[in-house]
């Protein structure tokens, strides 16, 4: 899953688009990051799954919420891809690796190992935990991985992917043909049931680490084609259409549920610690999952996991009343704090800051400040950064801070290193007399009319602009607050604005930032250009060395902020709470949300 | 009467033809379905934005994809409806049914309260106007209708959940409170009973004095945590129940009417002792309405053999005797349940769900479970419709009881139940028919905010999840069992008047 986004409402994940978040953290750094208020037991440490040592499964269940009905057992579909889906099916199918608190990835060491053999060309070798069973008994093996792979490179007319832009694939894979372009061969191994594959990339990928997780059963999707799992293995590899087509047709529509029908655990067999519980499905209402008998990784601390669908308005009270345990209201306001805190020792909260963050981007198409350095420093200089954060965010997370960086967050280990080497804080104070004097040096005429776009409706973004037209009117500009529900459909790629307020999702690629800053690259809305920039990313996304990434991360960072492409504001908070009973429950900053490890919540007995 | 009834189903069918066009058009129009996806930056957004394209359709012109909609629909006078699939690939048919269930549910119960609530508060206060009673009813009557449900909705929770919970965990009451309650009774019932200062005195002293002792022995027998009623209770509540409602249908001096109603409670309460062994051990919905029906049966079976000159008014007053006598059965069997029911459920009131999770226990458990759970989102919705038909009744109950034939009923000696029950209030319904024929319509539209607080997925939430993804298939559902609803309610409204009215029969 390797997506940006960029969110328009408040909310991350409020709409259908499920992104995990992560940056660049190196795996297996063992520090809390700085400024994160997780509250620690003596297990937990870094940002991944703490070892919880020899546990047993306890007879229980935690209630724990989430906005949306599940929809299906195979989230990487179109009708199935959203953060609420996945917040179920990531508790059923395990994978190689997961984001940490901090957007770190995290190794899943009981589902298996991975490591690149060569790093130029790129070739990447996984071993599957010997033990792996799907929950059905059979071995999660290269064949799940083959055809994994299968859906993600082969077209409707039998051919793999040429160059991964072809609009007919034959799977509705939600990342389309990506996979195919990288690796054209596909993973290979001795036989179908090998516990070991290797993927031989074509070109050297940055973001290989986060390529494969899991997978789904291809003794499944084998049997409703009318095969063996080895004959599938062997369609795949000659790219025999015959059974290729009906094996699509299942993936693609045969996991679909409808609500309250728990899927048939023959089509649906699981590879995490968690699987469906028989008629624990009510539609619209909640969904339960039990502990798998069959998972050979460390068992699920509490027996059944109950997911239930309620509005984010709900949640409090619901967790007062012990109706829900676990609770992530999306969009937390003021309110959402104050009233958590007003339940006292009943209720544990936790306020962090997420991989969501917030930025004023400049417009070099067109208008004031696509060619003046000065008009754009005028406004970063008047930009009241520290205001906006102090008056909107600290009140939900007192650890928020104003953001100087764009491919790091503040609660990163790496964050002070790359901010101190790129960033000199020339725009933490506002400075109204040097805003005026590079206003005149620019030659704007005072009231020169500077449109701030973003979506609408958003409480806060309105507030942040009527922040920043009380400081920089006084410049000169004349600030406008011009808002339209629209705004990503018409104003934004038609360049309809001078300054654009919106937020990018943190992904889990290292190169997603060249898509935004690169010259003509798709999500470069303002159509920046920078040189030294586009060579940086060039350098950083050809290779799978971390120094590297490191270096070149300050050198872009450092020209962002030269070339002023635009104003980063903060990362927007969350908010979890939940009951003091349970213990094991920690924020986290991606997008996997609250239930990132349920599978350790256990309750004080 | 058909010919006109077939002629209102014909102009009906037009305009819900006319009318889905409309909506449909609308709501695809209503905004942008690939707002989510311009708004992500996945590397595949191009395929995504076109392969949902293609799955709804977006490129073909609305007429095509209204007819193809229209197709479905059409299927189901043949027997294979196809209402379409949601964005999520969900089919509509399937979620339609559970969405119009799960609303039934809902709001069943809260409008039939209401409107028996509402009506009955009317008149009294249409009786008592400008009382100090009819004051505190048109107060109430305005905050309620006023109130923002959300706000409403967590003040329930934070008190008749959170609070009750807390409490039912000792279930004693604090004697300040129990004389709280027992002032308030007093000061309520007096209101409501009216007369002279001194009568009023002495009601005031007799329900203060009863709800205190009442409220002492219930903490001194752990009532509240294993409440019991018993088969004395079921009798006395029934045939109380059975003098009120002779009172109102036929006068206690109609003594033959007076003891229908009581062989009704006693009859009941027999069946009950009778049958208390498959009721409590083996129970069904199944066993229960066929119970139900047979006691409406034989209530009314026995209203007619006592009956005599006034059979038909003798069969009403036994068969609602025999509804309520029904309703105390079950009332008296939930009852004995509680205290296993929370030793299941220590926190008896939920804020969300329409049902505890995985909730294990017997059937009566269940039952009040499910039960506990609508308790809330019923008070509520309750108590905002609650205002209009009181205020409706109220004022059609004033203007009739001004009318002259009321004056002429009260002039040739009628009693005055005679005069408000018989003259005034059947002429005051006819108003009031229209209101009820077109909340009936709209309760199956479901009620959105109540629905989103309590975390209940209905209509409303079909409706508005579908108009947020600018899906028509579930909208045009919506409009569907709404549509058909409205018709089909007005239709009733108009056979109720021409019941009503003789003057519409003609």
């Amino acid at each position: 899953m390797k997506i940006r986004r960029l969110s328009a409402a408040v909310a991350v994940a409020a709409s259908g688009a499920l992104l995990f978040s992560a940056c660049t953290s190196p795996a297996g750094s063992n520090d809390p990051a700085e400024g994160e208020s997780t509250e620690t037991t003596a297990t937990a440490a870094g940002p991944c799954k703490a070892d919880l040592g020899d546990i047993e499964t306890a007879d229980g269940e935690v209630k724990v919420s989430v906005e949306d009905e599940f929809l299906g057992y195979n989230s990487n579909t179109p009708e199935t891809y959203s953060t609420y889906n996945s917040a179920v099916t990531e508790r059923l199918i395990g994978g190689f690796w997961y984001f940490g608190t901090d957007g770190a990835i995290c190794a899943d060491e009981e589902y298996g190992t991975y490591k690149a053999i060569s790093e130029d060309p790129l070739q990447v070798e996984y071993t599957l935990n010997d033990e792996a069973v799907w929950s059905d008994g059979t071995p999660i093996t290269y064949a799940d991985y083959l055809l994994d792979w299968a859906a993600q490179a082969i077209t409707k007319d039998g051919k793999v992917t040429k160059d991964g832009t072809e609009t007919n694939p034959l799977f509705n894979h939600i990342s389309g043909l990506t996979l195919g372009d990288y690796v054209p061969e596909g993973p290979q191994a001795d036989s179908p049931d090998a516990k070991t594959f290797t993927y031989d990339y074509e070109r050297v990928y940055a973001d290989w680490k986060i390529q494969i997780g899991g997978a789904f059963p291809a003794h499944v999707v084998a049997e409703q084609a009318g095969v063996s799992t080895e004959e599938l293995v062997t369609a795949i590899q000659d790219l025999d259409m015959d059974v290729l087509k009906k094996a699509a047709d299942f993936w693609n529509k045969g996991w679909l549920s409808q609500p309250g029908e728990v899927p048939d655990p023959k089509i649906a067999p699981v590879s995490g610690p968690y699987d469906f519980k028989a008629d624990g499905w009510e539609a619209g209402q909640y969904i339960t999952l039990e502990a798998n008998d069959a998972y050979w990784g460390t068992p699920a601390a509490t027996k059944e996991l109950t997911i239930r669908f309620v509005a984010a308005d709900a949640q409090i009270q619901a967790l007062a009343n012990g109706d829900l345990d676990v609770i992530q209201p999306n969009g937390p306001t003021v309110d959402t704090v104050q009233q958590l805190e007003q339940l006292g020792d009943a209720v544990k909260v936790d306020t962090n800051q997420n991989l969501t963050w917030e930025h004023l981007d400049f417009n070099f198409g067109d208008g004031i400040f696509s060619d003046s350095l000065e008009a754009r420093e005028a406004f970063a200089l008047c930009v009241p950064r520290q205001k906006i954060v102090d008056d909107l965010i600290a009140p939900i997370d007192p650890e928020a801070v104003v953001m100087n960086a764009r491919e790091v967050f503040p609660f990163q280990e790496n964050y002070e290193d790359v901010v101190s080497q790129s960033y000199d804080g020339r725009y933490d104070e506002v400075d109204l007399d040097a805003a005026k004097e590079k206003f005149a040096a620019a030659g704007l005429e005072d009231g020169v009319e500077v449109r701030i776009g973003y979506a609408a409706p958003n409480p806060r973004r309105a507030a942040e602009v009527e922040a920043i037209k009380s400081s920089c009117d006084q410049v000169g500009f004349d600030i406008v607050d011009n808002a339209a529900e629209d705004f990503f459909d018409k104003d934004l790629p038609n360049g309809d604005y001078e300054v654009a307020l919106f937020a990018w999702a943190g992904s889990g690629q290292i190169a997603s930032g060249q898509n935004i800053y690169a010259t003509d690259f798709p999500q470069n809305y303002g159509k920046y250009s920078d040189a030294t920039v586009d060579e940086a990313w060039d350098t950083l996304a050809s290779t799978t060395d971390e120094a590297v990434h490191a270096e070149q991360t300050v050198i872009i960072e450092k020209q962002l902020w030269d070339t002023l492409f635009g104003i980063p504001l903060f990362a927007h908070p969350g908010v979890i709470a939940n009951s003091s009973s349970l213990s094991n429950v920690f924020n986290t900053a991606a997008q996997s949300g609250v239930v990132w490890n349920a599978e350790q919540w256990s309750r004080a007995s | 009467m058909l010919k006109f009834i077939l002629r209102r189903i014909g102009a009906s069918a037009l305009v819900l033809l006319g009318a889905s066009l409309l909506v449909y058009v609308l709501t695809i129009n209503s905004g942008d379905p690939l707002k989510d996806l311009r708004e992500s930056n996945d590397p595949n957004r191009a395929t995504l934005i076109a392969e949902r394209i293609a799955r709804m359709r977006l490129d073909d012109p609305w007429y095509e994809r209204y007819w193809d909609w229209l197709k479905g629909v059409g299927g189901c006078f043949t027997g294979n409806c196809d209402l379409g699939v949601t964005v999520n690939g969900i089919d509509v048919a399937t979620l339609t049914q559970q969405a119009a269930s799960s609303t039934l549910r809902l709001v069943t119960v809260a409008t039939l309260l209401a409107i028996f609530v509402g009506i009955a508060l009317g008149i009294l206060t249409a009786i008592r106007q400008y009382s100090g009673f009819d004051y505190t009813i048109t107060f109430s009557a305005f905050l309620f209708f006023s109130l923002p449900v959300f706000w409403a909705a967590t003040l329930l929770k934070e008190y008749a959940a959170i609070q009750y919970n807390n409490w039912i965990a000792v279930g004693q009451y604090a004697p300040w409170t129990i004389v709280i309650v027992a002032v308030l009774a007093a000061f309520v019932l007096q209101a409501v009973l009216g007369g002279t200062t001194k009568r009023r005195l002495i009601t005031a002293a007799a329900v203060f004095g009863f709800v205190t002792v009442v409220l002492f022995v219930f903490n001194a027998l752990d009532w509240w945590r294993n409440p019991m009623f018993g088969i004395g209770g079921v009798l006395l509540v029934s045939a109380a129940a059975g003098v009120l409602v002779t009172a109102l249908v036929a006068g206690v001096r109609n003594r033959r009417a007076l003891y229908a109603a009581f062989t009704t409670a006693v009859v009941g309460v027999a069946a009950y002792w009778l049958t208390a062994p498959f009721l409590v051990n083996q129970p069904s919905w199944l066993l229960l309405a066929g119970l139900f029906v047979v006691a409406v049966v034989v209530s009314v079976a026995i209203g007619a053999a006592w009956g005599g000159y006034a059979r038909k008014q003798s069969m009403l007053v036994t068969g609602i005797t025999g509804v309520i006598t029904s309703l105390m059965v079950v009332a008296d069997i939930l009852i004995a349940h509680w205290a296993s029911f929370l030793s299941v459920k220590s926190r008896p009131i939920s804020t969300i769900g329409s049902q505890t999770p995985n909730f294990t226990g017997g059937f009566w458990e269940q039952v009040l479970d499910l039960g506990t759970q609508i308790l809330l989102p019923t008070i509520l919705l309750t108590l905002v419709s609650v205002a209009s038909y009181s205020r409706y009744t109220r004022s059609s109950m004033l203007e009739t009881l001004n009318q002259d034939y009321v004056r002429t009923a009260r002039s040739k000696g009628l009693s005055e139940r005679e005069v408000i029950v018989k003259h005034a209030f059947r002429n005051a319904l006819i108003p009031i028919t229209t209101i009820i024929a077109f909340d009936f319509a709209g309760i199956i539209g479901g009620a959105i905010i109540t629905e989103q607080v309590f975390g209940w997925k209905g209509m409303g939430a079909l409706f508005q999840d579908g108009l947020n993804a600018v899906d028509p298939a579930p909208v045009m559902a919506f409009f569907l069992v709404t549509g058909v609803a409205a018709v089909v309610m007005n239709l009733v409204a108009d056979i109720a008047y021409a019941a009503l009215d003789p003057r519409i029969r003609r």
